[in-house]
C-alpha cells in the first residue's frame, strides 16, 4: 500500500507543502504566537520532517521526539485547540496541493496519533 | 563497499551504510537529529570526491555549491573526504591596495590576495587586527571581474577594528584576514530569475556585489537594488547605483529614505517593506537577498516569505554586530 507521501509527489511535494504550511502558520493569529522570533529555516526543516512524518513519508521520528520538541510550548499554554488549528491547516495545505479528501483524513489521524506526545501528557 | 576520510582517519563503509551512521559507530559525537534528510542537522562538507545527489537534497543552491551534504542521507559510491565545516583557521596577510571614502561616513577598503583568495561576492570575511580581536565584513567585489576584495566599513562609536581600519590602516599596509564564508551569494544556473536585494547600511556591500557578479555572468532576468536609510546621508555609492541603472536595462535601484526633504527618484519615503513588497509583488518564482540590520532582514524574510517566495530562495545576511566592534 502507498503512503500520502508518494500519492502527493514525495520530496519535491513536501517542500512545496512546507512553503504553503508554514505561510498559513504565520498567518493564522490563532497559532502564529508560538512561531514568532524563531529561525525561520531551521522551522521550515522541522516542518520539513513533520509534514513527511504526517504524510507517511521516510522518517525515523519518534513519540519522544515530538514530547521534547514541544515542552516548551505546552508551558507557554499549547493545547488542544492548537493542535486542532495545526491539524485544519495541514488539511488546507494538502487540499491546495490536490490531495483527495480521504488521504487529508489519513494525516490528520497520523497526526492525531501524537496529539498526547505533542502536548506531554 | 568504499571508504571515507574524516579527522585524518580512514573508515571503512558497510554496503548500504551512510556516512552519518559510519561516524556514529566510530565515536564521532556528529550531531542528527531525524536521520531521513529533512532536518538539516547532520550538515557536513566535502573536502574531496564525488556526492550521492540524494545527499544533497532539499539543500540551497549556495550550501550545495560550497559542497555542504547531509551525513544521514549520504551513501557515498566512490571515496569521498569529509569535515564538520569549514576549518577557522584559514588565515593569511594581505596587502591594503584602496582606502577611500563613498558617502555616508563609509569607507571603501580594497584588498589585494597575493595567492588565490576564493570567495563569492556577497560572502564575508574577517579582518583581524590581532591574534584574538577581528570583525566580519562582506565582500562587494567580484572574483572573476576585480583583482581585489572590497570591503564596506562603517565608523561604528568606540569600535576598536572600524576605528583602527578607518584612521590608522593606510594603502600598502598588510592585513590579515580569513577564508570567505557564508551562503548569500550569486548561483548561476537560473538566468532568467528575478532577483530580489533588499538591506540596509554597508548591507549594501553583499548585495552590490551579489548584483554586480549576477550582471558579470550575463543574469538576464531583473535584478532590483533596495537600499534602505534614516536620511539622504546614509546612502553611499549612490551615484554608482545610479549608472549601474542606466547602463543595464535590467537593473533597477531604489533608495528608500525614512526622512528626506526632496523626494527624486530613485529615492522613494517609502519603507523599505513597503518598496519590497511593491516590487515584489509576486515573489513565488524569485530569489531574495537580504543583507543588513538583523531586526530588518528578520522582518522583510517574514513579509516576502508571507508574499509567496519559497523559503529556499530566501538568502539573508544578518549584521549581528559585536559590542563596541
Amino acid at each position: 500500500m502507498s503512503s500520502v507521501y508518494e500519492r502527493i509527489g514525495g520530496e519535491a511535494a513536501v517542500d512545496k507543502a512546507v512553503d504553503i504550511f508554514y505561510r498559513k502558520v504565520l498567518a493564522d493569529d490563532r497559532v502564529n504566537e508560538y512561531f514568532d522570533g524563531v529561525d525561520m529555516d531551521k522551522q521550515a526543516n522541522k516542518q520539513k520532517a513533520f509534514l513527511t512524518m504526517v504524510f507517511g513519508g521516510p522518517n525515523n521520528y519518534t513519540g519522544l521526539d515530538m514530547r521534547e520538541g514541544h515542552k516548551h510550548l505546552v508551558v507557554r499554554g499549547m493545547n488542544d485547540s492548537h493542535v486542532d488549528a495545526i491539524i485544519e491547516l495541514l488539511g488546507g495545505t494538502l487540499a491546495e496541493l490536490g490531495a483527495a479528501p480521504s488521504d487529508i483524513q489519513e494525516v490528520a489521524d497520523i497526526a492525531n496519533s501524537v496529539r498526547d506526545d505533542v502536548l506531554d501528557r | 563497499m568504499t571508504s571515507i576520510v574524516f579527522d585524518d582517519q580512514k573508515i571503512e563503509l558497510e554496503s548500504g551504510q551512510t556516512v552519518l551512521s559510519a561516524l556514529l559507530d566510530r565515536g564521532y559525537d556528529i550531531p542528527n537529529s531525524c536521520q531521513a534528510g529533512a532536518c538539516q542537522t547532520c550538515m557536513m562538507q566535502v573536502v574531496e570526491g564525488e556526492l550521492p545527489e540524494k545527499s544533497q537534497s532539499g539543500l540551497k543552491d549556495t550550501l550545495k555549491a560550497q559542497g555542504y551534504f547531509l551525513a544521514c542521507s549520504c551513501e557515498p559510491q566512490t571515496p569521498l573526504s569529509i569535515k564538520i565545516s569549514q576549518s577557522a583557521d584559514l588565515r593569511s596577510q594581505e596587502t591594503v591596495v584602496g582606502h577611500d571614502y563613498i558617502g555616508g561616513d563609509v569607507l571603501r577598503l580594497r584588498i589585494k590576495p597575493t595567492g588565490t583568495f576564493d570567495f563569492y561576492s556577497g560572502q564575508y570575511l574577517t579582518v583581524w587586527k590581532s591574534e584574538t580581536v577581528g570583525r566580519s565584513y562582506s565582500i562587494a567585489s567580484v572574483a572573476t571581474r576585480d583583482d581585489y576584495v572590497e570591503l564596506h566599513i562603517r565608523r561604528i562609536k568606540d569600535g576598536v577594528v572600524s576605528n583602527w581600519l578607518h584612521d590608522e590602516v593606510k594603502v600598502g599596509d598588510e592585513l590579515q584576514i580569513q577564508s570567505a564564508t557564508g551562503t548569500c551569494f550569486y548561483i548561476p544556473g537560473t538566468p532568467k530569475q528575478n532577483i530580489l536585494l533588499a538591506g540596509t547600511g554597508t548591507g549594501l556591500a553583499p548585495l552590490l556585489g551579489i548584483a554586480s557578479d549576477a550582471l558579470h555572468q550575463g543574469h538576464s532576468g531583473d535584478i532590483h537594488l533596495i537600499h534602505g536609510a534614516l536620511a539622504v546621508d546614509d546612502l553611499y555609492l549612490h551615484q554608482l547605483l545610479i549608472d549601474m541603472a542606466s547602463q543595464y536595462s535590467n537593473f533597477y535601484y531604489y533608495a528608500s529614505v525614512l526622512k528626506v526633504e526632496q523626494v527624486v527618484p530613485p529615492v522613494t519615503t517609502q519603507s523599505l517593506q513597503d518598496t519590497v513588497l511593491a516590487v515584489a509583488a509576486d515573489p513565488a518564482e524569485w530569489k531574495a537577498y537580504l543583507c543588513g540590520s538583523p531586526d530588518i532582514v528578520g522582518q522583510l524574510k517574514k513579509a516576502i516569505f508571507l508574499a509567496g517566495a519559497s523559503m529556499k530562495n530566501i538568502y539573508t545576511d544578518p549584521f549581528i554586530s559585536a559590542n563596541s566592534s
